[in-house]
């Protein structure tokens, strides 16, 4: 139905030919035309002064019902139609229900006289109101809304469908009541649009495009209008049912998580989820009220939902081992032994289904690189603050080899193509044969480099202190650069053709991996230590501003994001339809890929910035309170 | 609300022809005993040294004739290029594409507007192969359709080459200040909706943009106007329809199959033209070797399934022949539509 455009007191810009009545003249000897209120698609609605009242100014309003169709059968059975409604209409008796003064029919149209409400419709106040619109004042609208829309879906013998419930359609008249407008009327006239057109409702529920309509449609429509009031987005530029996209808390933070969620339970998809009518709408508002959900608002804390307590008792560590000290970085696990270097200077091999400790190698500083594996060698290899490069064999413990360099290595190492490669504080990437274990090649950076290097096979990846991220070829020749305003620790991960990673300018970054040309950029609200991961489609990664981010890998679009209480700078971790990660709020979280709801968290004992590792359905993770957990993934 | 409709054959204007557009810029460089062809490097330096293993070092003293150049059938090192030939593009070496525009069968004009724009260069620069191409499907009667489309087109193509291809010339496309390539393709829609909004008041249009930049493809698009990769591996759709039916689909709401009959399945949620401000989806794509974008108006997808498409793009070898079958298909079922499509052959 092309929607009514309201013209206040003024008349239509199209000619008359098209029989609309101009003002001044006068229908059945008693309505003086005196201004149009709106224009519909199968008429016009109009104001009129009530002549039969000559010493006072009374006014009503004319509903105008063209009935245009040539076939004099068609013509008939609207006409019934339309009766049958006025009828309907005049029978019903609620303060929020427009009077029905008089009907009378013509040859080619029919016209309701009905009360004329002074005031403003809904739509047209949002549109006037700068700012979000006073909590008290909505859910004294809501109440009212349900109460009318409950009047109407209690009628018997069959309940009245209103089907069209938005702001435009309801009516605050000048003593502040809710009036309900257009009863569809309209629509019992209105023939099938053919073509092609933009825009929709954007109130309407799913099931009214099937044809369907029950009383939960109108309760749809009631969630949508209050949607619209308290976050001011208008459903109708926005793609269909995307509500849920939208959650109203996080755009108007005066609404309460109770109040939201009874306006999501109107908007649910499917009827039978949704409240069955506007009474059981309006219950539930009441309950609100009275609880002070609605109106006295709550803090809004993270929701503490049933699986989240479902959660926080239901996770029981596999084994946990303590170390002498922190642990910052991630661990590594293979073939039944993990792994972890700690602040303490050592390495721990540990059994990685008993957490049974095998062996330890000393360091001379503390390590903060994640170790990586040489399985053909045997060797685990990883760098310590003590400049050195160590590779240990993974059976014995004992030294491999070991390369020094001229600044502390927090970089963790890539092996690929039969080398090692890694960073140093010195400003070198460092190609090492595994085989020999000396050193192919280096590249000068300049400046400290702590990520770990991406190798693929043509290219490898770093980020620089400087901000700098490079392509290097295989042989250490640049091939590009590209420069982020601050420094790079985030590792950069490669995925269909993108190079990710994020950067202490609090940018995530997606850049052509041939050529270093910026693809997308992402800005989240602090740094982004922490690396990408990818899976289902997107891309995760944490930032210091609190949350995990999941952005569309081929877009850069947020698609969710994760809010905990300290900096994420874990890098989480991707396995089926799950992503892993820590926060400096101590807990390692395991949420939903595909919509970022909680599985469930884990709480250590202090934070979290290292990185799970998944193997065999079990995750492990270290925690600045000395700790490796093995947990149930 | 401001509706629009796509108005079947509402113009009774039958001057209208098609507009296809189509520039194909191809630099060359005679090749000379410095460029040297590209091989895959391997890293075996002296194990005791850091020596960086170079391309140079290794490189034979006369240039191997690739199979790029012997098949532009250039004779490396004997006698010069002719001054200004333009080097014919051979199929499987460089970007190519083929384009079509067609009224059908039912309506009087061509709402669709088309634009396929190829920049090959051969210098010591190595700068990737640059493609842009276009599809626009307008709405609106009294040659609002059409004019929208145009419009749509040229603004987009006009942005991109300034602020893509332009920065590839400048070489600045690594200067970190400037707009990502997804950004540039969203303010380019952005720009041609706030164009048609403002001439085009009662009309609309869709626009799905992509550039190939080497083997990478960044797509942007608002509206029901589609792209498709086609690999060995199958036919993807890789754009998501802003149509009421899509969303339908979506929310479990409607079947695939109840789509086509659905009174509302050509309702757009989002196109040009609607409002002020656009949600443009963006997306990056890597191109495998020998695969194949096709985009394309409903006036194809409506009438050739996925299957028929990628059986005509598996049989053809040039781009253009392909379009002219699928054209031809639209047609014999009826052609209710324009048909308007591109098909870019990545090498390989």
């Amino acid at each position: 139905m092309v929607d009514t455009q309201k013209f206040a007191g003024n008349l239509p810009d199209q000619p008359a030919t098209d029989g609309t009545l101009q003002p001044g003249s006068v229908l059945q000897g008693r309505y003086r035309i005196t201004g149009v209120i709106g224009v519909g698609g199968m008429g016009s609605v109009y104001q009129a002064r009530d002549l039969r009242f000559p010493n006072v100014t009374r006014y009503v309003a004319v509903k105008e019902m063209l009935n245009l169709s040539t076939d004099q059968g068609m013509r008939e059975m609207t006409l019934k139609t339309f009766e049958r409604e006025s009828d309907m209409l005049a029978s019903l008796s609620h303060p929020a229900v427009p009077k029905i003064y008089e009907y009378f029919p013509s040859k080619t149209r029919a016209y309701l006289v009905m009360e004329y409400i002074n005031g403003r419709d809904l739509e047209a106040i949002i549109n006037a109101s700068p700012e979000f619109l006073g909590l008290e004042m909505v859910m004294k609208w809501a109440l009212d809304l349900c109460d009318v829309l409950g009047y109407l879906h209690k009628q018997e013998p069959e309940p009245i469908i209103f089907r069209d419930v938005k702001p435009s359609n309801i009516m605050v008249d000048q003593h502040g009541q809710i009036r309900l407008v257009d009863f569809g009327i309209a629509k019992i006239f209105q023939e099938g649009q053919k073509g092609t057109m933009i825009g929709t409702e954007g109130y309407s529920a799913p099931e009214q495009y099937r044809g369907e309509a029950s009383p939960s449609s109108d309760v749809y429509g009631i969630g949508a209008t209050l949607h619209h009031l308290l976050t001011r987005r208008d459903p109708r530029l926005e793609p269909p049912f995307t509500f849920a996209d939208r959650p109203v808390h996080q755009t108007n933070s005066a609404v309460s998580l109770e109040l939201e969620a009874v306006i999501m339970k109107a908007l649910e998809f499917k009827p039978e989820d949704r409240y069955t009518n506007a009474a059981a709408m309006k219950e539930a508002l009441e309950k609100l009220v009275r609880s002070g959900g609605g109106l006295h608002l709550i803090e809004s804390e993270p929701a503490p939902s049933d699986t989240t307590l479902w959660a926080q008792s239901g996770v029981e560590p596999i084994w946990v081992f303590k170390c002498e000290d922190e642990i910052r970085s991630s661990p590594a696990v293979f073939k039944g032994t993990l792994f972890v270097g700690a602040y303490d200077y050592n390495l721990y091999a540990l059994d990685s289904a008993t957490g049974k400790f095998k062996w330890k190698y000393p360091t001379g500083e503390r390590i903060v690189s994640s170790p990586t594996i040489a399985a053909q060698e045997n060797q685990v290899i990883f760098g310590s603050l003590d400049q050195y490069l160590h590779a240990v064999d993974m059976r014995t413990g004992q030294e491999a080899w070991k390369i020094q360099t001229q600044g502390p290595i927090q970089s963790s190492p890539a092996i690929a193509h039969g080398h090692v490669f890694f960073g140093s504080d010195d400003g070198n990437v460092y190609a090492v044969r595994l085989a020999t274990g000396r050193v192919q090649w280096k590249w000068s950076g300049g400046m400290p480099i702590r990520t770990r290097p991406l190798v693929t096979g043509e290219l490898i990846v770093v980020g620089l202190e400087s901000g700098e991220v490079v392509g290097l070829d295989l042989s250490g020749k640049i091939v590009w650069r590209f420069k982020s305003k601050r420094a790079v620790r985030s590792s950069p991960m490669e995925h269909d053709g993108l190079v990710f990673f994020g950067s202490m300018d609090w940018q995530v970054y997606a850049l052509d991996i041939t050529r270093g040309w910026k693809a997308w950029e992402f800005r989240t609200g602090k740094a982004v230590v922490s690396s990408p991961a990818y899976g289902d489609e997107k891309i995760y990664v944490g930032s210091v501003d609190g949350s995990l981010y999941a952005l569309d890998a081929s877009s850069g679009k947020e698609r969710w994001r994760f809010p905990t209480d300290g900096q994420v700078t874990s890098s989480p971790v991707y396995n089926d339809g799950i992503v892993y990660f820590g926060s400096v709020d101590g807990n390692v979280y395991s949420v939903e890929s595909k919509n970022g709801q909680l599985r469930w968290s884990f709480k250590t004992q202090a934070g979290v910035t290292s990185s799970p590792v998944i193997q065999d359905g079990i995750i492990y993770i270290a925690s600045m309170d000395r700790c490796v957990y093995a947990l149930k993934a | 609300m401001n509706f629009l409709r796509r108005v079947l054959g509402l113009s009774s204007d039958a001057n209208i022809t098609p507009t296809e557009e189509g520039i194909h810029i191809t630099q060359g460089q005679s090749p000379s005993l410095t460029t040297m062809p590209e091989e895959s490097v391997v890293v075996t330096p002296p194990p005791s040294s850091n020596v960086v293993a170079n391309k140079s070092d290794t490189a034979p003293a006369a240039p191997v004739p690739t199979k790029e150049m012997a098949q532009t059938k250039v004779e490396v090192g004997t006698r010069p290029l002719p001054p200004l030939e333009v080097v014919v593009p051979v199929p499987g070496q460089r970007l190519q594409f083929g384009q079509l525009s067609n009224v059908g069968m039912v309506r009087s004009n061509n709402q669709d507007s088309i634009l396929s724009i190829v920049a090959s260069t051969t210098s010591n620069d190595q700068l990737p192969d640059f493609g842009l191409f276009i599809v626009a499907d307008g709405m609106g009667g009294h040659l609002e359709g059409e004019r929208a489309s145009a419009i749509a087109t040229r603004i987009v193509a006009r942005h991109v080459i300034s602020e893509i291809y332009g920065a590839i010339l400048d070489q600045q496309m690594n200067d970190p200040e400037r707009p990502s390539i997804a950004e540039v393709l969203r303010a380019a829609v952005q720009k041609a909706n706030d164009a048609v909004t403002e001439e085009i008041p009662d009309g609309g249009t869709t626009v799905t943009v992509t550039v190939v930049l080497g083997d990478m493809a960044y797509i942007a698009h608002v509206g029901d106007s589609r792209a498709y990769m086609i690999t060995d591996d199958g036919i993807e759709q890789i754009t998501r329809d802003h149509s009421l039916v899509q969303r339908l689909i979506e929310l479990d709401q409607l079947t695939p199959e109840e789509a086509p009959d659905h009174p509302q399945r050509n309702v757009l949620y989002r196109a040009l033209g609607q409002s002020d401000s656009l949600d443009v989806d963006a997306i990056t794509r890597r191109l495998p070797p020998r695969a194949r974008l096709l985009l394309c108006s409903d006036g194809l997808w409506n009438m050739v399934s996925e299957d028929h498409i990628q059986a005509v793009l598996a049989k053809h070898h040039q781009a253009q022949t392909a379009c002219e079958e699928l054209v031809k298909m639209a047609n014999d079922r009826g052609g209710p539509d324009n048909i308007s499509m591109i098909v870019v052959q990545v090498p390989g």
